[in-house]
């Protein structure tokens, strides 16, 4: 870690709000891109992206100076994007009926009549596909593929964020760009005639 | 003729990893050269990476920075007073309404450090790999 950036954590950790703000300003992009590539969508990422600095600051008194801010900010947005995927996964399907509401999808009668989170997405539609693609990995290959090939980390890096072995972060990668090349073939309605 | 050699494989990720000796290179594309079938699989796992690299890094809200020192618990005292020195007339005003703001701080306070701490340890401490 830099010297101005242990000055920071140093002033952050007196209560230092402007110093804080330029931690924020440092990371947020790419807290924000884990977020959004882990979860899928942009209203989502932001309010995950905005929970993770808030946690990041209120225990900053636990986190080690001598260690990267990145790596501690990124494990903590990596943590509230999986928690908050395995928090949505047994919830009721939005095109699931509710008995007295025949014939109507759940979708149109929940309060607010907001698009759901899936349309909000990405516009672009090879933009979409890719999300979607990202979004049939399981948790652990697509934190790895995320934080290798989109925030361009080292294996290094990705095996402090992860807190597991540089070996498990390869493997990781291997499988998930493997999963990755299997499905998208498979979505361009390829045969796959290896392995 | 359909290829099923493993070796190759692991050749490609080798290569792919930035991680394949000279030899181990030339090795992979000796064989892709006469292999249709590990040709293309190779083909597809660097197409694959390569859409990811071209995703766009969207940008949050202007605001994003201030609605998140907005939530922050408020700075403590030292801060206050470089604050204060600084302005000076919004702090005389602030004086009047202190007493006030010190019982919602108080409650606020006590609200976050009831609710929140099993799962903030749950997210601060635990590493991805453990909570698979
Ligand atoms: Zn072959």
């Amino acid at each position: 870690m830099d010297q101005k950036e242990k000055r920071l954590i140093k002033k952050v950790k007196k209560g230092d709000h402007q110093a804080f703000a330029e931690l924020v300003d440092r990371y947020k992009n790419s807290v924000y891109t884990i977020c959004l590539r882990m979860v899928g969508s942009r209203e989502e990422a932001e309010d995950l992206s905005q929970e993770a600095f808030i946690r990041a600051y209120n225990h900053i008194s636990q986190f080690d100076s001598d260690r990267n801010f990145s790596t501690w900010i990124f494990r903590i947005a990596t943590n509230l994007s999986i928690d908050s995927l395995r928090r949505k996964k047994p919830s009721v399907s939005l095109d699931a009926e509710i008995p007295g509401t025949e014939g109507l999808a759940l979708n149109t009668i929940l309060p607010g009549g907001e698009t759901p989170p899936d349309e909000q997405i990405v516009r672009d539609e090879t933009e979409k596909w890719i999300q979607h693609e990202i979004g049939e990995l399981p948790e652990k290959y697509r934190s790895a593929v995320i934080l290798k090939y989109i925030e361009d980390l080292s294996l290094k890096e990705i095996s402090e964020i992860m807190n597991i072995p540089v070996g498990t972060v390869k493997t990781r990668v291997h499988r998930g760009r493997e999963l990755l090349r299997k499905n998208m073939k498979a979505s361009r309605g390829e045969e796959d005639d290896m392995l | 003729m359909t290829c099923f050699n493993k070796k190759y494989v692991s050749l490609m990720n080798k290569v792919l990893d930035d991680e394949a000796t000279k030899s181990e290179r030339d090795e992979l594309f000796a064989h892709l050269a006469t292999c249709e079938n590990c040709r293309r699989h190779f083909q597809e796992l660097k197409q694959s990476t390569e859409l990811l690299n071209q995703l766009v890094h969207p940008q949050l809200p202007i605001d994003f920075t201030k609605n998140v020192l907005e939530q922050l618990p408020a700075e403590k005292r030292h801060a206050i007073r470089k604050w204060t020195s600084r302005h000076p007339f919004i702090a005389a005003a602030a004086v009047c309404a202190l007493p006030m703001s010190l019982i919602v701080i108080a409650a606020g306070r006590q609200n976050m450090v009831q609710g929140k701490t099993d799962r903030d340890r749950f997210i601060l401490l635990k590493a991805p790999e453990n909570r698979l």
